[in-house]
């Protein structure tokens, strides 16, 4: 907007954030959304042994994370104390800043497995994809939970909407158990094998079930972060 | 002899024209903005309502406090008529001349603020510091904290019941269609009502009282009827249709834009005309009587320059303020307009005058404190808050310059 036309008496519209804080979020939201299911497809591919368009791939949830970190300064650079929210700012910026981790670790684990393409053991396989799907699930959950966000703040905060959003955030812990629950059957079998395997297979196949599995740690996190975000 | 006679009155009546002008485009077009914001009315429309509705504010419920600025504020019997004149016509212009700078430089000032620290100004230069009312300063001075809170206090209970009584049931959008015409025909209650109880109409119809109840209360069903009768054809298109219950209220925010116009017409004018109304008997017979009546012409033209203000600056005011706000949906509006409006409304009835933007402000902070806006920033409140310290001393020092101007010139 041109400056001269706002040489007009209007004190009031500046109270009001051209955009709100939660737009905010959920705009940022959407950029966890995107860069998790690019590379829970990626990932599968990978596990099945085919490399090809993974760097491409690594690149795109770089610059995806890169784009995340602009809204998410964004945000937190307009959130002055004077600010009044409807809902704690410190949770707010909690219940960000794990979402944000979120992407961090898509990206780290993206570029860690671009590094050395490690092939899955047949056996495991199975396992690894259904692992990756189980955090996409939670991640996808914990969306579901975060976008209910909008009809909260819509209504005010009635009680209905906090129950579904507390009912998403009861699926994300459930989904995430579910994830540990694979997670673990696969480092059991990873020790099955690790006669077969070379040692630097096995520390890598480790570390990958770890990263994969830390994505849906932080889905968790949002997710607590807020339950207390809405709690009365 | 006659011909001064009109000369000052000519002369007053401009200034006021000029100031009732500078009310259009502030106090108005900022009341006027959260519909518009809320994209409830163009501020085509806007300015229609405002012209209309602003006009028969002032011309029907215009008159109470018209009197505590044309009389109150100083004490006058201890001031000579001629110098009472060139005061009165100092502080209309001082008051009109600041309300127009802060427009130009968007400082948040109160219109009615100005025209008391002018008054104040020149009664501490003519009469000395005894001759300002003290009391009456106070009690409006209390009425400038009282009514940002009451503002904040209607519009928090109003937002907390649009919650409780539509987004927390089953149907939101059927409880709605209900609801919101209810408070609409609490609307028109309250207007009527401020228009029957001891008025000068209720004197002309012989209208008790009781009778004034009445009629205020089929009034209020007529219109709630009418609102659930328009309303009647929308649909719900999911369970959570919070889109639709917002729709609705941008139809009923029109009828609650059409209060605020109202209420601020009632409010306002005043700043405008009551120093007319003091100089008119003070020019043709040289005494001020506290029980003459406001003139019919005058508050003709109080309510014919601000409908002009908003028609013209105001316009552009409310253009821009429709391209700022985008964040606050029509419940919020509604619940801020209804606050403000129904604030600004009893107060003048009470003939107190009172900041209707300072009012808008708390009915704002209401509704955030109800946990209804996603984020409201309080550094412009504190902004407003110190503009609204400043505007009396700042107003009263260029009143009292104007008026040694104009003795040196005329006496």
């Amino acid at each position: 907007m041109i400056k001269e036309e706002d040489h007009f008496r209007a004190p009031l519209t500046d109270t009001f954030r051209r955009k709100s804080p939660f737009t905010q979020l959920l705009d940022h939201m959407c950029k966890v959304e995107e860069g998790i299911s690019l590379l829970g497809d990626g990932l599968i591919k990978y596990y099945k042994g085919d490399y090809k368009g993974f760097s491409d791939l690594a690149k795109k949830v770089s610059n995806i994370e890169h784009e995340a970190d602009l809204i998410k300064s964004n945000i937190r650079n307009h959130l002055p104390s004077s600010l009044l929210m409807p809902v704690d700012k410190g949770r707010f910026l909690w219940t960000l800043r794990e979402q944000d981790a979120i992407l961090d670790h898509a990206e780290n684990l993206s570029e860690m497995l671009d590094m050395r393409h490690t092939k899955i053991p047949k056996e495991l396989q199975q396992l690894f994809i259904d692992h990756v799907k189980q955090v996409m699930e939670t991640v996808c959950t914990m969306e579901k939970a975060v976008q209910n966000i909008r009809d909260l703040v819509d209504t005010g905060f009635v009680k209905r909407e906090r129950e579904q959003t507390k009912e998403y955030i009861h699926k994300v812990h459930d989904s995430e158990w579910k994830a540990d629950q694979i997670r673990y059957k696969i480092t059991r079998g990873i020790y099955k094998l690790e006669k077969k395997l070379d040692p630097m297979d096995v520390y890598h196949l480790i570390k990958i079930a770890d990263w994969v599995d830390e994505i849906a740690d932080h889905a968790e996190n949002v997710a607590d972060w807020l339950r207390s975000m809405i709690a009365k | 002899m006659i011909d001064t006679v009109w000369l000052v009155i000519g002369a007053a009546s401009a200034i006021a024209f000029y100031m009732a002008w500078s009310i259009g485009a502030n106090d108005v077009s900022n009341s006027m903005s959260t519909a518009v914001g809320a994209k409830a009315i163009t501020h085509k429309q806007a300015v229609i309502i405002a012209g209309v509705l602003v006009f028969l504010g002032a011309v029907l419920v215009g008159p109470h406090v018209s009197e505590t600025i044309k009389s109150e504020i100083i004490k006058v019997d201890s001031i000579q008529p001629n110098i009472l004149i060139l005061g009165f016509i100092s502080a209309l212009l001082a008051a009109a001349i600041w309300s127009t700078l802060s427009t130009w430089k968007e400082m948040p000032i109160s219109t009615t603020h100005s025209i008391i620290g002018a008054l104040m100004g020149f009664g501490i230069i003519a009469g000395g510091i005894g001759s300002v009312n003290w009391l009456k300063i106070g009690s409006v001075a209390a009425s400038w904290i009282l009514s940002p809170v009451f503002g904040c206090i209607i519009a928090f209970f109003v937002f907390k019941i649009i919650v409780k009584l539509i987004f927390a049931k089953e149907e939101p959008v059927g409880a709605a269609k209900i609801v919101g015409p209810v408070i609409i025909g609490i609307t028109g209650f309250l207007v009527s009502s401020s228009l029957l109880f001891k008025t000068s109409l209720s004197k002309n119809f012989n209208i008790s009282d009781l009778e004034g109840l009445l009629i205020s209360l089929a009034v209020a069903v007529i219109v709630s009827i009418i609102g659930i009768f328009l309303l009647r054809k929308i649909q719900a298109k999911k369970e959570e249709d919070y889109f639709t219950v917002e729709n609705i209220f941008r139809k009923l925010q029109i009828a609650t834009s059409c209060y605020v116009a109202f209420s601020i017409g009632a409010n306002d004018v005043a700043n405008a005309i009551g120093p007319v109304a003091g100089i008119i008997p003070l020019a043709e017979n040289g005494t001020l009587s506290s029980t003459t009546s406001i003139p019919f012409q005058l508050l003709v033209l109080g309510g014919i320059g601000i409908a002009v203000g908003a028609m013209t600056w105001g316009k552009r005011v409310m253009k821009t303020v429709g391209e700022r706000i985008t964040n606050l949906t029509n419940t919020r509006g509604f619940s801020v307009d209804f606050g403000a409006a129904t604030t600004v409304l009893v107060a003048s009835r009470l003939g107190m005058p009172i900041s209707t933007s300072h009012t808008v402000v708390g009915a704002v902070i209401g509704v955030g404190l109800a946990r209804g806006l996603e984020a409201i920033d309080l550094r412009i409140i504190k902004k407003i808050v110190i503009s609204w310290v400043l505007t009396l001393p700042i107003a009263a020092a260029t009143s009292v310059g104007i008026f040694l101007l104009l003795k040196m010139i005329f006496i």
